[in-house]
């Protein structure tokens, strides 16, 4: 008797492992009308994979995005939330298994993730020329729509939202903001021990390692820059050198550097640093409202401008629904969609000043952005862009080599 | 002819669990001899090992990751056996301090990393007391027990979360023991202290031994906590494998996998050298399993 | 009795260290501010239990579908360490001892080499993104110890029992049933309610076998704990915690119930 329910259980298990494939119904997406293309996309269901982190993004995505994709296209949004390294992972591990059919149909990307997703085949594309909304709405002109990371998107991805490297402190502990890396120099020494940032390759702290780059050695260079070790090495000497010398000032004297922002931003939070920073450039009001900040916390930039990028919405080259991203990606760079991402998430947005209505533009106007942020026209006056994908790796890991514990 | 074949069948199961542990094993080593068709690298070749040992960051990451393990499973064994043997004594095995002792085992190892932080941080509660008791005048006082070079906040963590799990592992089988022999070791004159490290202990080794083995290399091939609370520089060894596999460059890839290869290998010489020193103990000792 | 005096000091100590991280996550999971130097927050609010409650979460069904997940891997792993255990301890066959050895693999190979092997397999077996993957994922970490609680108990307990219930006439199945079963039950509640907890607290084998679709209560938690906010992260911790104590005890209550009830046979 024992051996029959033994025998039995191991057949379910052999059984279970011939896994059902999923029925594909797509049309030819590179010859169909826009028409087509929502047609075969009613009914569906899309998923959308990023970052999950932020629970204010998780619920704007599944009640207003989510809505409105379901309203007027009949489109079931799911949201995944997941890192992007995990997400390229995987994607990569299906490619390896030679999986056709995957399950990540949209991905929140940018940067040097999607340099590489491209180059290993792991994006859909051409795709962003079909979407109606990107001629709508989207200034094709701009270098950001064209280039991410100084990278040709070639139709790979389109614009989500658009983010510029802040600094903040609290003005009723440090009331003299530095605004410039010499100032950021003469502060550190005035509160030795009380500023840092993570350790790289944490995003937000290679941003500013690029920014202090910018600031010593010219931002122009970089922007053709061959991705040689040794050429980039020798550019960014300037920087290299201020970084060693900042490292006596630094939390931990720079023998050691926290694991990442967020490790940063909660240690400004809790008083151990009085500086912080972030990719969100109104980040400082939302931390505000939520009451993690003081009210007199600002944000502040240095005058010869910080990064800016725009991050991205990419389709996965093995996703079953095709179709269905598309559309949902052509909503989300709507300007109606683009607004309340703006009103909600206090993000700035993608769409060209020029292609909206009175209307629209008045409503974007009328957005209250809260306490302790810059406008976005001085924010806009002094973005710089990033440089090419390629050398982003090579600068983290000669930072780790040069600039730790120097 | 029944009789026979039982066993076999009752093993269905487990021999199936054993195959897809070997298949994925098989795969990360096939990968690490650089064989991953899907990137177009079709050439059995031992450079990523020859990589790997000759990166100079390798030896330290090494040494680090061997001397988390070491530190933290043999603290871990000696702690969760005084634990065992208090609620032995103080017959508390059971109720209420049990399901508290517990709680670390539940707790997963990001949750474990944000107690440590909370506790032992420079801004941590630890910290904060020794400020009001006057000790520190500000928290740049207090000493750096996370993010250091020798991992000591790692192993601490590790200490949390597994003393208690040592202590559950080795109550049953110490209490059977002690109540049995170890009673009758004091019935016979012998203090209760000869009684414990004379009888009760050395019969309780295997156990121990066990519970040690299986500390050392989860501590040893484990990246969350030594990624969360240990050093920027030097990294342990899965923490290195975990970032080459994370790469937006795939092409780290068979590097990673290389990684592996080794921890895997060490993780096996373990296992074999504990198997050897329990058979020679078991002779010594008498074999009471 | 001043070596009992040393006992109580250090479990006390022990208990100390246990709960006080516990307590501070329950007070971070309320509080709005906690900057230096402050013992207990400087501010609290009620946002992170909004949001826990009615977030983009939807936490009962993520609880729900949590727990099954979890339960069903500590009852998968208990009847394969049931089959395995009688399969060494009441039977003699040759390369018994590979058996024992094998049992320990799971734990030889780390969790994260373990989890990047599989994921090339369970995509060629169509289980990637699917329940089924990542319950077989987990059942693989909990068979060790299944299989470890299990051995101990089948042999403390042995067949005598079963065989004698044979001879009176009963079926190989009554006989263990009624025979074997009822003592081996205390074992049975201990090895499942350790498969729970085990797959429970799974992040990155979740992650790479679910693909971030099969959503557990583990994988949720990490992107809000590195998420930067606190508040909301402590209070998902609590969620969790929480959780699992409460099905934790309630496996004690069964265990208590049933150890009452074959005694009093």
């Amino acid at each position: 008797m024992k051996r029959m329910i033994a025998l039995v259980l191991a057949m379910v298990m052999a059984l279970s492992l011939f896994g059902c494939g999923k029925a594909a119904k797509e049309p030819d997406l590179t010859t169909a009308s826009w028409e087509e293309i929502t047609a075969a996309a009613k009914g569906t269901t899309v998923t959308f994979y990023g970052w999950g982190g932020d629970e204010n993004r998780n619920n704007w995505l599944n009640t207003t995005v989510a809505d409105y994709v379901k309203q007027n296209y009949d489109i079931t949004l799911e949201v995944v939330g997941m890192n992007i390294d995990d997400i390229l992972a995987k994607l990569s591990g299906e490619k390896q298994a030679g999986s056709a059919k995957g399950s990540i149909d949209m991905i929140w990307i940018n940067g040097e993730n999607f340099y590489s997703a491209k180059e290993n085949g792991l994006l859909y594309g051409p795709f962003t020329g079909k979407l109606p909304n990107m001629e709508a709405y989207i200034d094709q002109a701009d270098p950001e729509t064209l280039n991410d990371f100084c990278m040709p998107i070639e139709g790979y991805e389109a614009p989500y939202a658009k983010a510029q490297m802040v600094f903040y402190a609290d003005t009723a502990v440090t009331p003299d903001l530095p605004a410039s890396a010499e100032e950021l120099m003469a502060f550190c020494k005035a509160n030795p021990g009380k500023v840092t940032y993570a350790a790289l390759p944490d995003f937000t702290a290679s941003a500013f390692v690029r920014n202090i780059i910018y600031e010593l050695c010219g931002w122009e260079q970089f922007q053709t820059m061959e991705a040689d070790r040794d050429t980039v090495k020798a550019a960014m000497e300037p920087a290299l050198d201020y970084l060693r010398q900042l490292n006596p000032y630094l939390w931990n004297e720079g023998k050691t550097f926290p694991d990442s922002n967020k490790a940063v931003d909660a240690m400004f939070a809790d008083g151990e640093l009085v500086m912080g920073m972030s990719y969100g450039p109104f980040t400082v009001a939302t931390g505000i409202d939520k009451g993690t900040y003081t009210k007199t916390t600002q944000t502040f930039v240095f005058d010869k401008g910080t990064i800016g990028n725009t991050n991205y919405m990419g389709i996965g080259f093995n996703s079953p629904n095709k179709a269905g991203a598309m559309v949902v990606i052509n909503a989300i760079i709507s300007g109606e969609i683009q607004l309340t991402q703006y009103a909600t998430l206090r993000d700035l947005p993608v769409v060209a000043t020029d292609k909206l209505s009175a209307q629209e533009l008045a409503a974007f106007d009328a957005v209250d952005l809260g306490q302790g942020v810059l406008t976005q026209a001085e924010l806009l006056a002094h973005r710089l862009p990033e440089m090419p994908a390629s050398l982003v790796p090579i600068i983290e890991d000669i930072w780790l080599t040069d600039v730790v514990g120097k | 002819m029944k009789r026979k074949w039982t066993p076999f069948f009752l093993l269905l199961p487990f021999l199936g669990i054993i195959g897809v542990i070997l298949v994925s094993v098989g795969n990360v080593l096939v990968q690490s001899l650089g064989y991953i068709p899907a990137f177009g690298l079709t050439r059995l070749t031992l450079d990523y090992y020859r990589q790997i040992f000759a990166r100079e960051d390798f030896v330290s990451a090494l040494q680090v990751s061997l001397r988390l393990a070491l530190w933290s499973a043999s603290l871990a064994c000696v702690l969760g056996v005084i634990i065992a043997t208090a609620l032995v004594r103080l017959k508390k095995a059971g109720g209420g301090v049990l399901s508290v002792i517990r709680l670390p085992i539940l707790t997963p190892h990001a949750v474990v990393a944000v107690f440590m932080v909370q506790l032992l941080g420079q801004t941590g509660l630890l910290a904060r007391v020794c400020y009001s008791l006057g000790w520190i005048q500000d928290f740049s006082q207090f000493p750096q027990l996370l993010y250091t070079a020798g991992q000591e906040g790692t192993i601490l963590a590790y200490l949390w979360k597994e003393a208690p799990f040592v202590a559950y592992f080795v109550l049953a089988f110490l209490s059977g023991i002690s109540d049995t022999l170890g009673q009758a070791a004091e019935n016979l004159g012998a203090s209760p202290l000869r009684a414990f490290f004379l009888v009760t202990l050395p019969l309780s080794l295997p156990v121990i031994g066990k519970a040690f083995l299986i500390l050392f290399i989860f501590a040893f091939g484990g990246y969350e906590l030594p990624l969360l609370l240990g050093s920027t520089l030097p990294k342990a060894l899965p923490v290195q494998a975990y970032l080459s596999y994370m790469e937006p460059n795939l092409r780290a890839r068979p590097a990673a996998m290389a990684m592996n290869g080794v921890i895997l290998a060490l993780s096996l010489g373990m296992a074999l050298a504990y198997w050897a020193a329990m058979h020679a103990l078991a002779k010594k000792v008498g074999g009471i399993r | 009795m001043k070596g009992n005096f040393l006992f109580k000091f250090l479990l006390a100590l022990v208990l100390l260290l246990i709960l006080v991280p516990a307590g501070q996550i329950l007070l971070w999971s309320v509080a709005e501010r906690w900057p230096w130097p402050g013992l207990l927050p400087e501010s609290y609010s009620l946002r992170t239990v909004k949001e826990l409650l009615f977030g983009s979460a939807k936490l009962p069904g993520l609880l729900g579908s949590s727990i099954t997940l979890a339960l069903t891997v500590g009852v998968l792993g208990t009847v394969v360490g049931l089959l395995t255990a009688r399969a060494t301890q009441l039977y003699d066959f040759p390369g018994k001892e590979l058996v024992s050895f094998g049992a320990f693999l799971p734990l030889l190979v780390p969790g994260t080499v373990f989890a990047m092997g599989i994921q090339i397999t369970l995509i060629r077996l169509g289980l990637s993104d699917t329940v089924a993957g990542v319950v077989l994922v987990h059942l693989i970490a909990a068979i060790p110890y299944c299989i470890t609680i299990l051995t101990d108990v089948t042999r403390a307990v042995g067949s005598s029992l079963e065989q004698q219930a044979m001879v009176l006439g009963a079926s190989p199945l009554r006989a263990f049933l009624h025979g074997s079963l009822p003592s081996l039950m205390p074992g049975i509640l201990s090895s499942v309610s350790m498969g729970f907890i085990l797959s429970y607290s799974q992040y990155f084998t979740t992650l790479m076998a679910g693909g971030g679709r099969v959503k557990t209560l583990a994988l949720v938690l990490v992107p809000y704990i590195q998420s930067g906010d606190r508040a909301l992260a402590s209070i998902y911790c609590v969620a969790f915690v929480g959780s699992a104590l409460l099905v934790f005890f309630l496996f004690e209550g069964i265990l208590h119930t049933v150890s009452e009830r074959s005694r009093g046979k």
